[in-house]
């Protein structure tokens, strides 16, 4: 699978979803959609993600398996915690302006 | 076809740079603690055997004898002065969830260029050159001369000291930073703070400790 690419690289803003497809009829989808606040993440902290998901939330697990320290997994996490709630404003700010 | 990064999870990479100024990025919390404690029980062995004094935070005197409990109470409370102070900024400034145990781990290990002083002052040439000195300002009533080769050992012995108290304080700060996730004006800020105030601190209670104990 090729990586998603969620930054414009000509104006380097955020990307949206213009089309999908399924993959069993072909049937085609298109419109304009925002693309989830996890998809926004660059693929290290998207792998960050998914292994805290997989140690079943434990920063001590995660501390393990990235053979980094408890505070530095912690801070890690606080960061990507600070990115999706920078990309939820946007959203959140929309869903109030409408009825 | 592009393999998704997402399956590769990257090894962490750690240079010899980050091992030497920030070794918390991989060690904190009991571990830190345990090897910290351990490193400061040395710090203060060795330091008894030269008469190296860590009598401050940011202080290291060498030449005046005391009981060994003394060299010991010296570093435990320059770690303690410290930790109390950075958890006070900690809670002043942190948004972060902090633990207790990474404070007070980072901040021992982060003490750990002072065995070097105390291993560096150990040469027979630094108590001379210690006892040239008081002579020369009229302390002791005898007149000693000194050789240049204990010259150069003292001299080369206090430039290591200078460079521990700095490798030291570099090494404070970053523990801070990685124990309470602080960064920017605020971290320095607070930081500064906390050392100065650590600094009088120790110093009254180790000078007050040194009136009783000589």
């Amino acid at each position: 699978m090729k990586i998603l690419p969620v930054i414009c690289p000509a104006c380097n803003k955020q990307l949206r979803v213009k089309s999908l497809i399924c993959e069993q009829c072909d049937t085609e989808v298109q419109g304009r959609y925002a693309l989830p606040p996890l998809a926004g993440l660059c693929p290290d902290d998207q792998i960050f993600i998914q292994d805290f998901l997989k140690a079943s939330g434990s920063l001590k697990e995660m501390a393990k398996l990235l053979r980094l320290s408890y505070p530095t997994v912690r801070n890690r996490l606080d960061e990507i915690i600070e990115h999706i709630k920078l990309a939820e404003k946007p959203d959140k700010n929309n869903r109030k302006e409408k009825p | 076809m592009t393999e998704n990064p997402i399956n590769n999870r990257p090894e962490p990479n750690i240079s010899l740079s980050r091992h030497l100024f920030n070794p918390f990025r991989v060690l904190a919390g009991s571990k830190a603690l345990f090897l910290g404690v351990v490193i400061i029980l040395l710090t203060s062995f060795f330091g008894s055997l030269s008469n190296t004094h860590f009598d401050g935070v940011l202080d290291v005197h060498t030449g005046q004898e005391a009981p060994i409990w003394l060299f010991f109470a010296e570093n435990l409370i320059n770690w303690l002065c410290m930790v109390l102070f950075l958890l006070l900024s900690a809670i002043l400034i942190s948004r972060s969830q902090w633990r207790f145990i990474d404070i007070m781990g980072t901040q021992a290990l982060s003490r750990w260029p002072t065995l070097l002083t105390a291993l560096a002052m150990l040469p027979d040439a630094n108590r001379r050159f210690g006892e040239y000195l008081m002579s020369k300002l009229g302390q002791s009533g005898v007149s000693k001369t000194i050789s240049s080769t204990d010259t150069i050992t003292f001299v080369i012995s206090a430039i290591i000291a200078l460079l521990m108290i700095i490798w030291m304080v570099v090494l404070m700060y970053k523990a801070y930073a990685v124990s309470c996730n602080v960064k920017g004006a605020k971290a320095v800020g607070t930081f500064i703070a906390s050392i100065i105030l650590a600094e009088i601190i120790s110093k009254v209670i180790i000078l007050s400790l040194f009136s009783r104990a000589i």
